[in-house]
């Protein structure tokens, strides 16, 4: 079957030394991955639920990781984890939060309530993205992985990762600068935004 | 916010970067605890022999051939075993294929809990063409037939339930997935999980590293 092309040719990967990867060294990640879980979900709770599932399956089974970095990988297993949950949430009645549920949340999720609605705003916003817009802006601008790496993850090419990475940050500040010109928002410089070239108001 | 609004693409970048919110002290706990029980579970756990790593193809799909005898001596688990599910994917269709799913790119509307099936005309030129629904030790196993334009024909079985069943055969590791290649009348067959859930592959006209490349 010469009609496949090789991985290589399809992804524009580069073979990389293959190392199995040290559970032990995850849990530095566990911040990054969280943020980059509340930024998917747009929700604190289910930025947790996600974290908590997508180390759950890693940890299910010896994996093999490429290069130095086992970030991309997470990143990897976070988007199926998350993709995974939200089809089979899906098919399943909601379940509305109740009292308690909320009370039990952290005490102290930053410690500046300002700062903390701020943030929330900002992942809301990400949150609402188209699918592949939202996982390359969470890969590269929330997670931190290079273009080469999020490619990886995400398995697509590095100039789909650019053109989506793009797009993505042009829409977060265009919807950002809209809820400021909204009538009750606060107070604006009336400046619009000068994202990308041929922007138009 | 108003006052940090991003302006330009770099204050935007710098804005989201500059985030530091941490995770909640119970998820630090809770994953902690997780990798100490895999900690736990590999010290008492034997590894993968690494000189199995370093086999080529040929090494493994040998080595295959000897543990599918070995297998078939020993028979399967709960009623359920990889070669029944093997066999699924040479059998032939009995329901039309499903259509290409319109909310998720490449991947077809059929599915094993949650556990989609791909869609490969436009990367591989592979057409879906027909599907199977069969109920095997007790475990639900979907197939999907696809057909290449050189006349290849090729089944992919997703088994439902957890824990997936054990799959045996020699393993290939690709991006920190277990790949069990073996041999069935003949036929490289394909088996790993997905998800949880136990995949098989297999067909006419395709080699084990094509399989492979299919599967991963």
């Amino acid at each position: 079957m010469a009609l496949l092309p090789t991985r290589s040719q399809l992804r524009g990967r580069e073979p990389g030394q293959m190392r199995t990867l040290d559970p032990g060294s995850l849990s530095q990640h566990i911040d990054r991955l969280y943020r980059s879980a509340w930024a998917l979900c747009g929700s604190r709770e289910d930025a947790e639920d996600l974290v908590q599932e997508t180390f759950a399956r890693v940890l299910k089974q010896p994996r093999m990781v490429r290069g130095d970095t086992e970030l991309y990988y997470l990143m990897r297993a976070l988007r199926n984890t998350f993709l995974t949950g939200r089809r089979s949430a899906g098919r399943r009645p909601q379940v509305v939060a109740e009292l308690h549920d909320e009370m039990a949340c952290d005490p102290r999720p930053m410690g500046q309530p300002e700062r903390a609605l701020e943030v929330q705003e900002i992942y809301a916003t990400i949150s609402e993205l188209p699918e592949d817009f939202r996982l390359a802006i969470v890969a590269i601008d929330v997670l931190g992985l290079s273009y080469r790496e999020a490619s990886r993850a995400l398995r697509v090419r590095e100039a789909t990762i650019t053109t989506r990475l793009f797009r993505a940050r042009k829409q977060i500040a265009q919807r950002l600068c809209s809820a400021e010109d909204a009538p009750g928002a606060r107070e604006g410089n009336g400046a619009r935004g000068v994202l990308s070239e041929g922007e138009t108001s | 916010m108003s006052e940090r609004r991003p302006r330009t693409e770099q204050q935007l970048v710098e804005l989201l970067r500059a985030i530091d919110a941490p995770a909640p002290e119970r998820l630090h706990r809770h994953v902690e605890a997780l990798v100490q029980g895999d900690s736990e579970r590999h010290r008492r756990a034997p590894r993968l022999p690494r000189p199995l790593l370093r086999l080529g193809l040929p090494g493994l799909a040998a080595l295959a051939a000897v543990l599918v005898v070995l297998l078939a001596a020993g028979g399967g688990s709960g009623g359920f075993t990889l070669q029944q599910a093997a066999a699924l994917t040479l059998s032939p269709a009995r329901m039309p294929a499903p259509p290409l799913s319109r909310s998720h790119a490449g991947e077809l509307t059929a599915n094993v809990e949650g556990v989609a099936f791909p869609a490969w005309e436009r990367l591989w030129r592979l057409r879906p063409t027909g599907a199977r629904l069969d109920r095997v030790g007790g475990r639900t196993v979907r197939t999907i037939f696809y057909a290449g334009v050189r006349g290849q024909r090729i089944g992919y079985a997703i088994v439902g339930g957890l824990p997936a069943p054990a799959a045996a055969g020699a393993v290939s590791w690709r991006d920190g997935v277990a790949y069990h290649l073996l041999s069935e009348h003949g036929t490289s067959v394909v088996a790993w999980e997905r998800e949880g859930r136990l995949c098989v592959l297999s067909g006419r006209g395709v080699s084990a590293s094509e399989l492979l490349a299919l599967a991963s």
